[in-house]
């Protein structure tokens, strides 16, 4: 199971929308996310991205990112809690090395817990739902405009990755084959080499598809269908939400001297706000009509 | 000739820092709506004259062109390969670098956003050219999820997604198997007769291509050797160049017989209109022979191996399979049948979910590209003296294992292999002849000839029944992870449609005739008879 996920036209509401507002909708979580502190709000945005990869049918791809995400959200927590001298409740008392004393707090636990939580949500709604949902070509086409060069960079990335991943299983099968295995540098040293040389074939072939006489692509007056309507209102609808929230200052969280959390009403509303406009798309009438088949 | 759509005259190229140029002494003109074969050798200058017409010659590679040479009224050494890109559609042998976006319909759209096209005008183009190239089921389809022939295809349609009057294909069929390879030279046959699309296709397995070809220039030493139809090309390769004429036309200047054919169809017409063509052979009942358990000694034996995907199909179900030390086997079957993974479990690459597997020795496997073994940055850190003297490359240890040819690199891979501290008892080679011209299988089938003679099993997945009927004493045809037919090469290999050589064809498998000798030999009895 691949660490990313791929993009694949599949038959759902956000595959359906247009890139920029599937870049839009990724982008709002993500920003909700960054404006709150509060480990109610970041669990139920996580849990928010993963209901709508799973109604998009890419539930899978997100599983494969969280095996990516997992390991360096321990890693945030551990590093927090070594590093971070806040709070007053000390749960483990550690010796002092290097004249740095390190007591473990309740207050530095939950801390890293919730930058870890934060991170998983990033993770989760642009390396994972993003790469899923958005078809690269679409955004390409969109950024070519304002940069051509590094748009087509990304572009060729995502189209590359799968086929350097296969290359690179070949050469590691070709090495379980010889009598005494190479070591793992030399076959991921031939790994790059092979890369760069495809980089080479790829390059000619850019340039036979009239790459050096290159313009910018005229722009397209496509109409917007139900789906693009429907994910713009549910990513304009969690920002708006996220800003709102966070000028009325709701669901504040404070981590030192020991941990507070506002857990009212409001910020019971605000959970329910998020997570129900997250899947609105496929709440939504008719969230299955037209929607495209891969 | 006034509607040229390519026009050399003394053409001549040098790649940066060679010793010798590459082309030389060219002069051709190539007519708008023909279609030329180009054949030749590996390292012949083929490549380099088809990367020329398309301006990577000299633009991207670099080097030294001197001469004239003229596409679509564009001169290469003063338009770049995006300038000629408007005259002149291009595919390369391999189809997972040349397709650049990561979805069809983006891939087909880029050529012409990159000429400013109005996005309604790519729409259609679009569209067109794919119900054109039949692959419209494509166009939304993500291109890692495509096969070899898929991307081909994708590949050609991008290349001629704005119409250009010249395509120019450098081994295109090298990477696919022999049905997608058919399936792609019919298409260009169709193109060339009713788009009037000039074709300029360089190709080693030429009975694929001289059935739809008018015109074959033959390349040697970086000149033009041969110019002229491809009955006039067979003539002179017979004579000259006998590893570059086909098996038809082997058959027929063995047996003596004229004209030489440039088809399966012309042979059977040249036969039945001289009374030599043989009544078709009857089918056998029971393809399938069940092999006689003796007690000898087995170099490798499969029990029951089944390979199960956890979310998938069985991609080997059940089968059997014993080999003998010295037997020469071929493994034959469609894509997708299990050659790979059968080759991969006799290896030891991946445990089978049922069933066991036996091994009378080490198993040497040789995957299907050899570079993928050369991770070093000089040939001796590859291998031992004697492993690189039995490649043939002593002397050249210094060299870069990438600056080695093609064959060089797959005698140097099977040698590595071969190097076990114990004795051998299986060699598995799996598609070695993939974008191999002629003497280099013949040497390969030495090789792996002289292997079974000393006692070790040779087994070969392969599509190429020509290089079968060369090697193989036994054919094993694979079908739905099972074995389906297993018997000596002249049964399996003479009764069938597809899995059949050019010469079994032409006589409708009669004798069991597969290679042009023993078809000469059949056709001398006949006469005799007579």
């Amino acid at each position: 199971m691949a660490l990313v996920p791929v993009y694949r036209r599949l038959p759902s509401p956000l595959h359906s929308a247009r890139a920029s507002v599937a870049t839009l909708y990724c982008a709002s979580l993500a920003l909700a996310a960054l404006l709150y502190e509060h480990p109610l709000v970041l669990a139920v945005l996580a849990v928010s991205v993963l209901l709508a990869a799973a109604a998009a049918g890419v539930w899978r791809g997100l599983v494969g990112s969280l095996r990516l995400v997992v390991p360096f959200a321990l890693l945030i927590v551990v590093v927090n809690v070594l590093v971070s001298q806040r709070g007053l409740t000390v749960v483990f008392r550690g010796g002092t090395i290097l004249g740095h004393r390190l007591d473990v707090t309740a207050e530095s636990l939950a801390w890293g817990g919730m930058n870890a939580l934060r991170f998983t949500v990033l993770i989760l709604a642009f390396g994972g739902l993003f790469s899923a949902i958005v078809d690269p070509d679409e955004l390409m086409r969109v950024m070519r405009r304002v940069s051509y060069r590094s748009a087509l960079a990304a572009s060729l990335t995502t189209r590359l990755v799968p086929v350097l991943a296969r290359d690179a299983s070949r050469m590691g099968d070709a090495a379980r084959c010889r009598p005494a295995p190479p070591g793992r540098l030399e076959v991921t040293r031939a790994a790059l080499t092979g890369a760069l040389e495809r980089a080479v074939d790829v390059a000619a072939a850019l340039e036979l598809r009239g790459y050096a006489s290159a313009r910018p692509p005229r722009r397209s007056s496509r109409p917007w269908s139900r789906h693009d309507f429907a994910v713009a209102a549910s990513a304009l609808l969690i920002a708006a939400l996220a800003i709102a929230g966070r000028a009325a200052g709701l669901a504040g969280a404070s981590f030192d001297p020991t941990v507070t959390l506002e857990t009212g009403a409001a910020e019971l509303a605000l959970c329910v706000a998020f997570a129900a406009a997250a899947l609105l798309p496929f709440a939504a009438p008719h969230a299955r009509l037209g929607v495209a088949r891969g | 000739m006034a509607d040229a759509v390519l026009s050399a005259r003394g053409f001549g190229y040098s790649y940066p820092g060679a010793g010798r140029p590459a082309l030389s002494g060219i002069d051709l003109e190539i007519g708008a709506g023909s279609f030329t074969v180009v054949a030749g050798e590996s390292g012949s200058g083929k490549s380099t004259l088809l990367r020329a017409a398309c301006g990577l010659v000299p633009h991207f590679h670099g080097g030294e062109a001197t001469g004239e040479l003229v596409v679509g009224g564009l001169d290469v050494r003063e338009n770049g390969p995006a300038e000629l890109a408007t005259v002149c559609g291009t595919v390369l042998q391999d189809p997972e670098s040349q397709v650049v976006m990561s979805g069809v319909r983006a891939e087909l759209s880029l050529p012409l956003e990159h000429r400013g096209a109005a996005p309604a005008t790519v729409a259609r183009a679009v569209e067109e050219a794919a119900l054109v190239l039949g692959i419209a089921q494509l166009l939304d389809r993500q291109a890692a999820t495509l096969s070899g022939g898929e991307l081909q295809r994708v590949a050609l349609a991008a290349a001629l997604v704005h119409r250009p009057s010249l395509l120019v294909l450098d081994e295109p069929m090298s990477q696919l198997d022999p049905v997608a390879g058919e399936e792609l030279v019919w298409l260009l046959r169709r193109l060339n007769e009713e788009w009037g699309t000039a074709v300029l296709l360089a190709e080693h397995r030429l009975e694929r291509c001289l059935p739809a070809a008018d015109r074959v220039l033959a390349i040697d030493g970086g000149r033009i050797v041969c110019d002229g139809a491809p009955g006039e090309f067979l003539e002179w390769a017979t004579r000259e160049r006998a590893g570059l004429a086909t098996p038809g036309a082997r058959l027929f200047s063995l047996a003596g017989l004229k004209p030489l054919p440039a088809s399966v169809k012309d042979a059977r017409a040249g036969l039945r209109s001289a009374g030599l063509l043989p009544p078709p052979e009857q089918p056998s009942e029971e393809p399938r022979r069940r092999r006689r358990r003796a007690r000898r000694p087995v170099a490798v034996e499969a029990k029951g191996v089944w390979h199960e995907l956890r979310d998938g199909p069985a991609i080997l179900a059940g089968l059997d399979l014993r080999i003998e030390p010295g037997e020469r086997v071929v493994l034959m079957g469609r894509n997708g049948a299990g050659k790979s993974t059968l080759l991969g479990h006799l290896k030891g690459l991946m445990r089978p979910t049922r069933g066991r597997i036996e091994r009378g020795g080490e198993v040497a496997l040789l995957l299907q590209n050899p570079g993928d073994y050369l991770v070093h940055d000089r040939v001796e850190q590859e291998a031992g003296a004697a492993a690189i003297a039995r490649a043939g490359l002593g002397g050249r240890g210094d060299a870069h294992p990438r600056d080695l040819s093609g064959g060089e690199r797959q005698r140097l891979a099977l040698e590595l292999v071969l190097d076990t501290p114990g004795p051998v008892a299986l060699a598995c080679l799996d598609e070695p002849t993939r974008g191999m011209d002629p003497s280099l299988k013949i040497a390969l089938a030495r090789r792996l000839r002289d292997l079974a003679a000393e006692g070790v099993a040779v087994l070969v997945a392969t599509h190429d029944t020509e290089f079968a009927s060369e090697l193989a004493d036994r054919v094993v045809l694979m079908g739905q992870g099972e074995v389906i037919a297993d018997g000596p090469a002249h049964e399996v290999l003479s009764g069938g449609w597809h899995f059949a050589t050019e010469v079994a064809r032409v006589l409708g498998g009669a004798g069991g005739a597969l290679t042009p000798e023993q078809g000469a030999a059949l056709l001398d009895r006949e006469l005799v008879a007579r």
